[in-house]
């Protein structure tokens, strides 16, 4: 290690993490074959619950809002699988590090590795659900374009961006237990001012409000090309803004704390 | 070549009660300007090892003696380099294997395979390093056609004797082992300390906290008594 970087823990721990990535890919994997073990289908029953969900609610909320079903139910599979990504990986980052404390407190491990591990671990259930959408694409005759490409990028954008909000909020939650609940009571009032459930052009009024909300520019970022559109020019600066603000803060925060986790956990 | 050298190491740890976990009373704090900071913080600073130094070079094998609370596990945990000092220089040259909580990364819906390899991972050997070791691992543990099943069906002694044989698998340089004999059965507990004597010889440092003099006597050459965070090196017989 050189010695600028044993002066700034956080960044070294880092990039050792990524030199760990073959630990970080095989836990990911592993974990979710623990999850599902005992079932036959295992992780497909994501896929099921979000077909179910978003069949249901989507048939019966483009009724209530009177807005075609065909435009509508498409909006709401693409926003509810987002969510449920975005919602998976900050819930659980809150007990990130001290779920982890055994592998924490007896292996020389950098500590990066766990918000990455959980990162990857929600993409992969992202994967199950993903179909969902194209599926409903199809049977409901949603036009694909070339746009549907710049999803790939946005959702790289968006895990970027997760990835530091999974560090910082393990970081926060490992010293103030009371992170979990205040997270957990937090993010169902983010979903609905966020536009999982409708189209951001739906609300004359609040529209302003839901831009306030960080995780409405995430979703946007995926759902606008999935839909078919490229997405609006300033959803893709706010990403970038976070991007490098989040980063910055993160890596600020993790350098001066980094080696106290172990005592906290 | 391993190294393992303290110079005026300082460990020390916050203790926080539920009260300074909780975000409320770090907001009261700054919103009251510290008026009840008494109240609010209660952070106790426990000074696990007060400015430790020793050098430690191949063929070094040493016993940690201390009472309950010495700072014998703080020692190994800063040694293995999951604890940092607030003040002092570790230097630490060579691999290092650590016996000290077992199991950690077991999951126990996975079954005994799957998780020799997922705690293998995790102390950084490669998949076919694991491969290679699985067969030996299954002879040590006698665990036959139960390595198939999910751990959650072992019982605590079968768990052991995976953990123990998947975290005494490797060949470091440095070996930190904290007291973990006395688990398991008669004859598990007979063949714990050969593969242990033989891990043992193997490594260049070796570093065990132990109650048990004979077993101390048996293996270690220098002793470090540590009492309230201070070390004091020992010559053999006054234990």
């Amino acid at each position: 290690m050189s010695l600028p970087l044993k002066k700034q823990p956080g960044l070294a721990d880092i990039m050792q993490s990524l030199h760990c990535f073959r630990i970080v890919a095989f836990m990911a994997v592993s974990d979710v074959r623990a999850r599902y073990k005992r079932s036959v289908l295992g992780p497909l029953w994501m896929t099921l619950g979000t077909a179910g969900g978003s069949a249901g609610l989507g048939f019966i909320w483009s009724e209530l809002l009177r807005v075609d079903a065909a435009t509508f139910v498409p909006t709401l599979t693409a926003g509810l699988i987002l969510w449920q990504f975005i919602a998976g990986v900050i819930s659980e980052a809150t007990v990130l590090f001290s779920r982890q404390a055994p592998i924490i407190r007896n292996l020389n491990l950098p500590l990066a590795i766990h918000p990455m591990q959980l990162l990857l671990r929600h993409l992969i259930n992202f994967a199950h659900n993903a179909p969902v959408f194209f599926i409903v694409a199809l049977i409901l005759g949603l036009p694909m374009n070339a746009n549907v490409w710049l999803a790939l990028p946005g959702l790289f954008l968006m895990a970027l961006n997760l990835l530091w909000l999974a560090l910082l909020i393990g970081l926060l939650g490992a010293r103030f237990r009371d992170l979990e609940y205040l997270v957990a009571m937090v993010m169902p009032l983010l979903m609905f001012i966020s536009p999982v459930f409708y189209r951001p052009n739906y609300l004359p009024f609040s529209e302003h409000i839901m831009w306030f909300n960080p995780f409405s520019h995430l979703i946007e970022i995926v759902r606008s090309p999935l839909l078919g559109n490229p997405p609006p020019v300033f959803v893709v600066e706010t990403n970038l803004a976070m991007l490098a603000c989040g980063w910055l803060v993160t890596l600020y925060l993790f350098n001066s704390k980094r080696n106290r986790i172990a005592f906290w956990v | 070549m391993a190294v393992l050298s303290f110079d005026n190491v300082t460990v020390q740890y916050p203790v926080y009660n539920s009260r300074s976990m909780s975000l409320r009373n770090q907001l009261v704090r700054i919103s009251t300007g510290g008026r009840i900071e008494s109240e609010a913080g209660h952070i106790q600073i426990v000074t696990a090892l007060n400015q430790v130094s020793f050098d430690l070079h191949d063929g070094d094998a040493v016993a940690l003696i201390g009472h309950n609370g010495a700072g014998k596990s703080t020692l190994l945990r800063t040694m293995a380099g999951v604890y940092h000092p607030v003040s002092g220089t570790v230097v630490r040259d060579g691999k290092v294997a650590t016996v000290l909580e077992l199991g950690a990364g077991m999951d126990p819906e996975l079954s005994g395979y799957e998780n020799i390899i997922r705690m293998g991972i995790l102390m950084g050997l490669s998949m076919s390093e694991i491969r290679g070791k699985t067969a030996e691992i299954e002879e040590f543990t006698q665990l036959g056609n139960f390595l198939q099943l999910p751990v959650r069906t072992y019982s605590s002694g079968m768990a052991t004797r995976l953990m123990f044989a998947v975290a005494t698998s490797t060949q470091p340089d440095i070996l930190l082992v904290d007291e973990i004999f006395g688990t398991g059965d008669a004859e598990f507990q007979i063949k714990a300390k050969e593969r242990m004597e033989s891990l043992i010889k193997s490594v260049g440092i070796f570093v065990f906290a132990s109650h048990n003099n004979e077993l101390i006597r048996q293996y270690c050459n220098r002793f470090f008594k540590l009492e309230h965070g201070q070390l004091t090196e020992m010559v053999l017989p006054a234990i």
